[in-house]
C-alpha cells in the first residue's frame, strides 16, 4: 500500500474570474474544444468584429479534422494568429513563385538575432485523439485519468483535454486504457492516432512555441501580456518612478529555410505606484474640477496590471459612479468589492471612495459563449504599466528611459548570447528540450544581405551624392536652390511679449537662409498674442485672411492647447498652411541658423513647394501610403489617412485623412480617398497612373489575412469606379516598423548597424510571402530596426529586385527630414498626418488642403 | 457523468464545504500568527494558494503530498506575481513543496509552528494512523495542528450516498471514535485538544454535528519555536523537493537598497521639481531683473537649496516621506543606507542629497538619426547608369 490512493478527495478551488464580470450560465466546464481557426476568419485587433458564438459550434467539427484547423491553446483559450501564419500571397503571384531575391547591390556578410531550431532526423509529433467513456467533464480530471499511463505514454506529452501530443507513435493506432478515479469509478480511455505532423506543420510551430515558453518560466521570467521579463534584474529610473524588466520577445516559426527561434530584447516599463496614487497626484495638480476629464484622457487604454494576479487588463472606461462599495454578483449573493477582495486575497481597501475602472473582457467565457462582459477593476489594487501619452511628450524621460533601453549592436547580441547561454546551462530547461528531441543551434544565424547603392539626389539642375553611412544630405543641400520655391508674399507672424526679440531675430535670419534656397520672401506681418488660449485664437481670427499664405506662430511652452488651437483653426476652419515654433528652440543663437533653414524648408513645403528628388525609372505611377492612428482618447476612434503622389517626382502628394466611425474599417473611409487621388492624379497629369503601389502601414500583429481578404479587393473596387476598362497594374505592400527582426553587420572586427540600403531577402523571410528587409536609415545610438516589407498582392510584373530598389528610393523623399527614413515617404507622410488629426485636430480637414503637405 | 461526494455536498452547503474548511484555517492564522506552515496533504495546492494571500505573518509555507502530478499541476499559481516584485513585502516567504509520506520522518518538516492536515487521515489505512500520529505529533512536534476528518454521523444527510464519502477513504469516524483517537494523540505526547467544525446540518438535524469534524491541537508546553532560520535552507533526506521558491522582500539587502534608493530619490526629485518650479514663478514675477537669486544658502541648511550646477535636497525633507520613512524607522538610519550608495549622493556633511541640474539641452528633431560613424570603408557604389525598369519587365 503506498502510492496514489492517498491523494486525497478534497475538492478543488475554482480559479475566479474578474469580479463585476458576469459569471458563466452554468457550472459546466469548459469544453475541451480548441479554439477554431477556420482559415480565413482569423481575426486581428478587436477591430474586425464578429458574433463569437457561431464559430464555437463550427469548430466542434472540426476537432482533429486535420491539422490544418487545429490549434493548441496552453490552458484552452482563444489564442490569436499573431504571426499571421496561414496567409499564403506568394503563391498567388506567379513572378515570384520561383524566385523572390533581388540582385542589385554589393554583398554584406550579416548575423540575425535567429536561431535554427534542431530536431533528430524524422523526428515528428503525433496526434492522438483522447477518448474518455464515461465522459469527464473536468479538464483537470482527465488529465489526471490519463496520466495515470505514464508507462505508456512516456514522459514528454501534451495535453489539452481532447488532444494529446506526444514525440514517439503508440504501438498501435488505437490504444485502450483504463483508469480509476478517486471515487472508484473506471473510466475507459482511447487514445486513437489521428495525425502524424511534420516539424514545419501549423501545430508544431505552435508546439514549438508553447515548449519554448515553459522554458521561459523555468528560467524564473515573468509573463506580461505576451512577452517575458527578468523580474530579477530591474532598471530603475526614480525619478519618474518607473521600472524596467529587461525580457524577451521570442516566436519560432518556420522562416524561408528552416524552423528557427527569433529572439529580440524587449524592455517591460512598469510603473511602482498604483492607479489610487496616480489620481491622487493627478486630482492635487490639476483640481477637482478638471480631474474627471483628465484622468480619463490619461488613463483610458492604459494597461494596468493587477496585484492579486498575473492578469492584465486594459483600461476603457472610469466608472464614475461606482465605488468599491458597490456590489456584483457571485453565485447566488451580491457581495462587495470590499469585501470579495478580503475575503478573496486578504486584501484591506484602504479608500473606500475611489472610483472604479472599466475593462471590456474580449476573451471568451467558457464553452465559446460570448465575453462575461466588462470587468470593474479597484484602482489601489491596480499597478500601471507602460508609458502614458504624456509621459511620451516628456523629453527628459524619455531620454532617461532611452539611455537605459537602448543597446547598441554589441550589447544587444552580448544579451542574446547571455540568453543562449542561459538556456543551455539550465538542467530543467535542457530536460524539457530533449525530451521532445530538440534542442537550438547555440549561435545566431549568419547570412549574406545586399547593400542597395545610394541614390543620387536631383535638386532641380544640380545633383548630388551623400555619404552612404550617414544617409543624410542637410550639409550637400545646403546653398543650392529648390526644385520649387513658394515665394512669400503675404505671411503672418504671431508672437507673445516675451518672445519679441526672438521673433525678430527668428524673422532676419529666415531672411538670410531663403535667398540662398531660392525662396523669396517679404517680410511679415508681426502680431503680438497676449500668452493665453484665447487671445491666440482671437488675433488668428482677426488677421488671417484668405490671401493669407503663411502663419507663422511662436509659442512660449510646449503645452499642447496652444499648438491644437492653431491647428484645429488653420486646418478646418480657416484652411491656410502654418508652422508652429516653441520659443525655447530659437533660444540658442548659434543653432538659429539650422532651425531657420529647416523652418524655411518645412514652411516651403507646406505652401506647395518641392525640395529635392530622385530617379524614378517607372512612368505614369502613383504610389499610396496609408498609415492609421488609434486615438484612444476619442472614444477609440482610428484614423486613417493616405497620401498618393501625384507626379513623376515624388514631390508632390494628395494627402486626405478620414475618421472612422464605430464598426467601420479603417479602408471603408480610404475608398473615398483613393478615388480623390486618383482623380486628383488626373489634374495634374491629365491621365490615370498606369500602375498604383500602395504601401501600407499600421498593419497589427495578426491582422495580415483582413488586409489581403477585405483591404485589396476593396482598393480594386475603388479604382474600378474610375472605368470599367481603367486596369492599372495594382501592389499592394504590407509595411511593419515593429517587428523583432535585427541585424547586425561586422565591419572592422566591430559589431555594427548594417549601413542604410541594406536588403534581406533570404533565410529570414517567409517561405508563404513575397517578403523582404530593408535597413534604409541610419541612427546614431542604438540598434537599427529594419523596415519588413510583404508584397500581399501584385500583378504589376515588376522585379523583386526593382520593387526593393523602389522601396528603397521611395525612402528618400520624406521632406521633412534632409535624409533616409524608415518608410517610403508617403507612410510617413500618412503617418505624420493621422498623428496631427489623432492627436490635435480630431477632425477631418479643410479639403483646400488636400494638395498640400500643410501637416509636416 | 461522475457524481462524488463534493457534488453532493456543494449542494448541501454555501460556500461549499472545502471552502469553509481554507476560511477556517485562515481564521486560525489570522488569530494565532504562525510564522512556519506546512500543510500535509496539499494536493492542487488549493490551501496553500489561499495562505498566500492571508499570510499575516508567514514566513514558510510547505506543502507535502505523496502524489507529485497533482502537486506539479498547480505548481506555477504559487510563484511570485508581478507585482510581488514591483513591490517587495517586508517580510520574507518561501514556499516549498515535498514529494512524500506523511507517515516517513523528514528533518525539512521539524520546527513548524502549524501543520494542517485537512480531510487526509480517512485516507491511511487504520493501522498505518499510529505512525501518522508518531510523525506529526512526535516527530515533527510543531506548535499546533489542525486535522479535519468527515463525520460518518452526518452521512444520512447527504443524499444517496451509500457507504463512505469517498471510494478511497479507508474508514469514517465518528466523534466520539475522532475524539478518542485525539486525546490519545495528546496524551501521548503532550497536546491539548478542541474539537469543533464546518458544514452545519440544515434544519432540526443539529445532534449529528458538523458534517466535517476539525481537531485543534496545542502543544502544552509553551516553549516555541526558535527562530526562523531563512538563511540556511535544508535539503530533505527523505522527501523530494519539488519546488522551492523565495519571495522578493525588504529582508533581502539588495531587495531594500533598491526599494529605499528609489523612493528616495523619487521624493529628492520631486522635492527638486517644487524648488525649480518656485523659481521659475519668482523669475517670471520679476521678469525686469535678470537673475533673482535664491535665498543666500548656508550647509545645513534645511530648504532646498542651488550651489554651482547642483541642487541640494536636504535629507530632513525626504525623511518626511512616510514611505522613507516606513522603509527606515529613523533618520540616522537612512543616512547609513545612503551613505555606501553609489546610485544617491550625498554632500560632504552628509545632510543633503545632491542631484545634477537639468541642463536645458532640449532637442525637436523628428527623426533620430544623424550618423557620425564618419567613412567606413565599404560604402556601397552609386549608381550613375540610366535605368528604365519598364523594359525590364518580362
Amino acid at each position: 500500500m503506498t502510492g496514489r490512493a492517498r491523494s486525497r478527495g478534497r475538492a478543488r478551488g475554482q480559479e475566479t474570474g474578474a469580479p463585476g464580470a458576469q459569471p458563466p450560465p452554468s457550472e459546466e466546464a469548459a469544453r475541451p474544444v480548441p479554439p477554431p481557426s477556420a482559415e480565413g476568419e482569423l481575426v486581428g485587433r478587436g477591430r474586425q468584429r464578429r458574433a463569437p458564438g457561431a464559430v464555437a459550434s463550427e469548430a466542434l467539427l472540426q476537432i482533429s479534422a486535420g491539422f490544418q484547423q487545429v490549434k493548441i491553446g496552453e490552458r484552452g483559450g482563444r489564442r490569436r494568429d499573431f504571426h499571421d501564419a496561414g496567409v499564403h500571397t506568394r503563391q498567388l503571384m506567379e513572378h515570384v513563385k520561383e524566385s523572390k531575391t533581388g540582385v542589385s547591390g554589393s554583398k554584406i556578410e550579416l548575423r540575425a538575432n535567429f536561431m535554427r531550431l534542431l530536431s533528430r532526423p524524422q523526428w515528428a509529433l503525433y496526434q492522438y485523439h483522447v477518448d474518455f467513456k464515461p465522459p469527464m467533464e473536468s479538464r483537470r480530471l482527465r488529465s489526471a485519468l490519463l496520466f495515470q499511463h505514464d508507462e505508456t505514454l512516456g514522459k514528454a506529452r501534451t495535453f489539452d483535454g481532447a488532444i494529446l501530443f506526444l514525440p514517439h507513435r503508440l504501438h498501435n493506432t488505437e490504444t485502450v486504457l483504463c483508469s480509476e478515479t478517486r471515487h472508484g469509478e473506471r473510466v475507459q480511455i482511447t487514445v486513437t492516432l489521428t495525425n502524424e505532423l511534420p516539424p514545419s506543420s501549423p501545430v508544431c510551430l505552435q508546439f514549438y512555441n508553447i515548449i519554448f515558453r515553459r522554458i521561459l518560466r523555468m528560467l524564473n521570467m515573468q509573463q506580461i501580456g505576451r512577452h517575458y521579463y527578468n523580474p530579477d534584474d530591474p532598471l530603475n529610473i526614480p525619478q519618474h518612478r518607473l521600472t524596467i524588466w529587461p525580457g524577451f520577445v521570442t516566436n519560432i516559426l518556420q522562416y524561408e529555410s528552416s524552423i528557427m527561434l527569433c529572439t529580440d530584447v524587449s524592455h517591460k516599463v512598469l510603473r511602482s505606484e498604483t492607479v489610487l496614487d496616480f489620481m491622487y497626484n493627478l486630482r492635487k495638480q490639476c483640481g477637482d474640477q478638471r480631474f474627471p476629464d483628465a484622468c480619463t484622457k490619461e488613463l483610458v487604454g492604459l494597461i494596468v496590471l493587477t496585484k492579486y494576479n498575473n492578469k492584465t487588463y486594459r483600461i476603457d472606461d472610469i466608472a464614475w459612479d461606482h465605488t468599491p462599495n458597490n456590489t456584483f454578483k457571485r453565485g447566488d449573493a451580491d457581495i462587495s468589492f470590499k469585501d470579495y477582495y478580503k475575503t478573496q486575497y486578504g486584501l484591506d481597501i484602504t479608500d473606500g471612495n475611489q472610483v472604479l475602472l472599466v475593462s471590456e473582457v474580449k476573451r471568451m467565457g467558457p464553452s465559446g459563449a460570448p465575453p462575461p462582459g466588462p470587468a470593474l477593476l479597484i484602482p489601489e489594487f491596480c499597478y500601471l504599466t507602460g508609458l502614458t501619452d504624456k509621459m511620451r511628450n516628456d523629453f527628459n524621460i524619455m531620454k532617461d528611459l532611452s539611455s537605459h533601453t537602448r543597446l547598441t549592436p554589441e550589447q544587444r547580441e552580448s544579451r542574446l548570447n547571455r540568453f543562449i547561454t542561459n538556456i543551455s546551462r539550465n538542467t530543467e530547461a535542457q530536460n524539457e528540450l530533449s525530451t521532445w528531441g530538440l534542442s537550438f543551434e547555440n549561435k545566431l544565424l549568419g547570412l549574406t544581405g545586399r547593400v542597395l547603392p545610394a541614390e543620387r539626389i536631383l535638386q532641380g539642375s544640380r545633383t548630388y551624392d551623400y555619404n552612404p553611412w550617414a544617409a543624410d544630405w542637410s550639409k550637400e543641400m545646403r546653398g543650392l536652390p529648390l526644385i520649387s520655391s513658394m515665394p512669400l508674399e503675404s505671411w503672418l507672424m504671431f508672437y507673445t511679449r516675451r518672445n519679441s526679440d526672438v521673433a525678430q531675430s527668428l524673422l532676419q535670419t529666415l531672411n538670410r537662409v531663403s535667398g540662398p534656397m531660392g525662396i523669396r520672401m517679404q517680410r511679415a506681418v508681426m502680431i503680438e498674442y497676449e500668452d493665453r488660449q484665447e487671445s491666440l485664437l482671437r488675433a488668428l481670427q482677426q488677421n488671417v485672411g484668405p490671401d493669407t499664405q503663411m502663419v507663422v506662430v511662436i509659442l512660449p511652452t510646449n503645452r499642447k492647447d496652444k499648438y491644437d488651437c492653431v491647428k484645429k483653426y488653420l486646418c478646418v476652419d480657416c484652411p491656410t498652411p502654418s508652422q508652429c515654433v516653441v520659443s525655447r528652440t530659437l533660444s540658442r543663437p548659434q543653432a538659429l541658423m539650422t532651425v531657420a533653414t529647416k523652418i524655411a524648408l518645412q514652411m516651403n513645403c507646406k505652401m506647395g513647394g518641392e525640395l529635392w528628388s530622385i530617379e524614378i525609372p517607372l512612368k505614369q505611377l502613383m504610389i499610396v501610403g496609408i498609415d492609421c492612428y488609434h486615438d484612444t482618447a476619442a472614444g477609440k476612434r482610428s484614423i486613417g489617412a493616405l497620401v498618393a503622389s501625384l507626379n513623376h517626382g515624388m514631390s508632390r502628394w494628395f494627402s486626405k485623412c478620414v475618421l472612422q466611425s464605430r464598426g467601420q474599417e479603417i479602408i471603408d473611409g480610404l475608398k473615398g480617398a483613393l478615388k480623390g487621388a486618383l482623380k486628383a492624379y488626373w489634374k495634374y497629369n491629365n491621365c490615370l497612373p498606369s500602375r498604383i503601389i500602395v504601401y501600407r502601414d499600421g498593419v497589427g500583429d495578426g491582422m495580415l489575412q483582413s488586409v489581403v481578404n477585405y483591404e485589396v479587393p476593396q482598393i480594386m473596387q475603388s479604382i474600378k469606379t474610375m472605368g470599367e476598362d481603367y486596369m492599372p497594374k495594382l501592389t499592394v505592400v504590407v509595411v511593419k516598423k515593429r517587428i523583432a527582426s535585427r541585424f547586425f553587420a561586422r565591419i572592422d572586427g566591430k559589431l555594427t548597424n548594417p549601413p542604410p540600403g541594406t536588403v534581406i531577402d533570404t533565410e529570414v523571410t517567409r517561405p508563404e510571402w513575397y517578403d523582404f528587409f530593408i535597413v534604409s536609415q541610419a541612427v546614431r545610438c542604438g540598434s537599427v530596426s529594419p523596415t519588413h516589407y510583404n508584397v500581399v498582392f501584385d500583378n504589376s510584373g515588376l522585379k523583386p529586385d526593382h520593387m526593393q530598389r523602389l522601396t528603397y528610393k521611395l525612402c528618400h523623399m520624406y521632406y521633412n527630414w534632409q535624409g533616409i527614413v524608415r518608410v517610403p515617404a508617403p507612410c510617413q507622410y500618412a503617418h505624420k498626418l493621422a498623428f496631427l488629426v489623432g492627436q490635435s485636430i480630431h477632425k477631418e480637414p479643410n479639403i483646400n488642403l488636400d494638395d498640400f503637405l500643410y501637416y509636416l | 457523468m461522475c457524481r462524488n461526494g463534493s457534488d453532493r455536498m456543494a449542494a448541501l452547503f454555501s460556500p461549499p464545504l472545502y471552502l469553509q474548511r481554507y476560511q477556517f484555517v485562515i481564521e486560525y492564522v489570522k488569530r494565532f500568527i504562525p510564522r512556519k506552515v506546512i500543510d500535509l496533504g496539499c494536493a492542487d495546492c488549493g490551501l496553500l494558494r489561499k495562505l498566500k494571500f492571508h499570510r499575516n505573518a508567514i514566513e514558510v509555507l510547505a506543502g507535502v503530498d505523496i502524489d507529485c502530478a497533482a502537486l506539479r499541476e498547480r505548481v506555477n499559481a504559487l510563484a511570485p506575481l508581478t507585482i510581488d516584485y514591483l513591490q517587495p513585502s517586508p517580510r520574507p516567504l518561501t514556499i516549498e513543496l515535498y514529494q512524500g509520506s506523511v507517515t516517513e520522518r523528514e528533518p525539512c518538516t521539524q520546527g513548524f509552528d502549524l501543520v494542517t492536515c485537512m480531510e487526509l487521515i480517512e485516507h491511511l489505512q487504520l493501522w498505518e494512523v499510529e505512525g501518522f500520529s508518531n510523525v506529526v505529533f512526535g516527530y515533527m512536534n510543531p506548535c499546533a495542528v489542525i486535522i479535519s476528518t468527515p463525520n460518518v454521523e452526518f452521512n444520512p444527510l447527504l443524499p444517496g450516498l451509500r457507504g463512505f464519502r469517498n471510494k478511497d477513504h479507508k474508514f469514517e469516524w465518528t466523534r466520539a471514535e475522532f475524539q478518542t483517537w485525539a486525546l490519545g494523540v495528546c496524551m501521548e505526547y503532550g497536546y491539548s485538544v478542541e474539537f469543533t467544525g464546518v458544514g452545519v446540518a440544515p434544519g432540526q438535524n443539529r445532534d449529528v454535528g458538523f458534517c466535517t469534524q476539525i481537531a485543534v491541537f496545542q502543544r502544552d508546553a509553551g516553549v516555541s519555536n526558535g527562530p526562523v532560520n531563512n538563511a540556511v535552507q535544508m535539503e530533505p533526506t527523505v522527501y523530494r523537493l519539488l519546488y522551492r521558491v523565495v519571495y522578493p522582500s525588504l529582508c533581502d539587502n539588495n531587495i531594500f537598497q533598491r526599494t529605499l534608493v528609489c523612493q528616495v530619490l523619487y521624493r529628492a526629485e520631486s522635492l527638486k521639481r517644487e524648488f525649480e518650479l518656485g523659481e521659475q514663478s519668482m523669475q517670471s514675477d520679476l521678469t525686469a531683473c535678470a537673475h533673482s537669486l535664491p535665498p543666500d544658502v548656508v550647509a545645513g541648511s534645511t530648504v532646498v537649496y542651488r550651489h554651482r550646477s547642483h541642487v541640494f535636497v536636504p535629507l530632513q525633507h525626504v525623511w518626511t516621506d512616510p514611505k522613507v520613512q516606513a522603509l527606515c524607522g529613523n533618520i540616522h538610519r537612512l543616512r547609513q543606507a545612503l551613505m555606501d550608495d553609489s546610485r544617491v549622493q550625498l554632500d560632504t556633511d552628509r545632510d543633503a542629497i545632491i542631484l545634477p541640474d537639468e541642463g536645458e539641452e532640449e532637442e525637436d528633431e523628428e527623426e533620430t538619426g544623424e550618423c557620425e560613424e564618419g567613412n567606413l570603408t565599404p560604402s556601397p557604389v552609386i549608381d550613375n547608369s540610366e535605368e528604365d525598369w519598364e523594359t525590364e519587365i518580362g
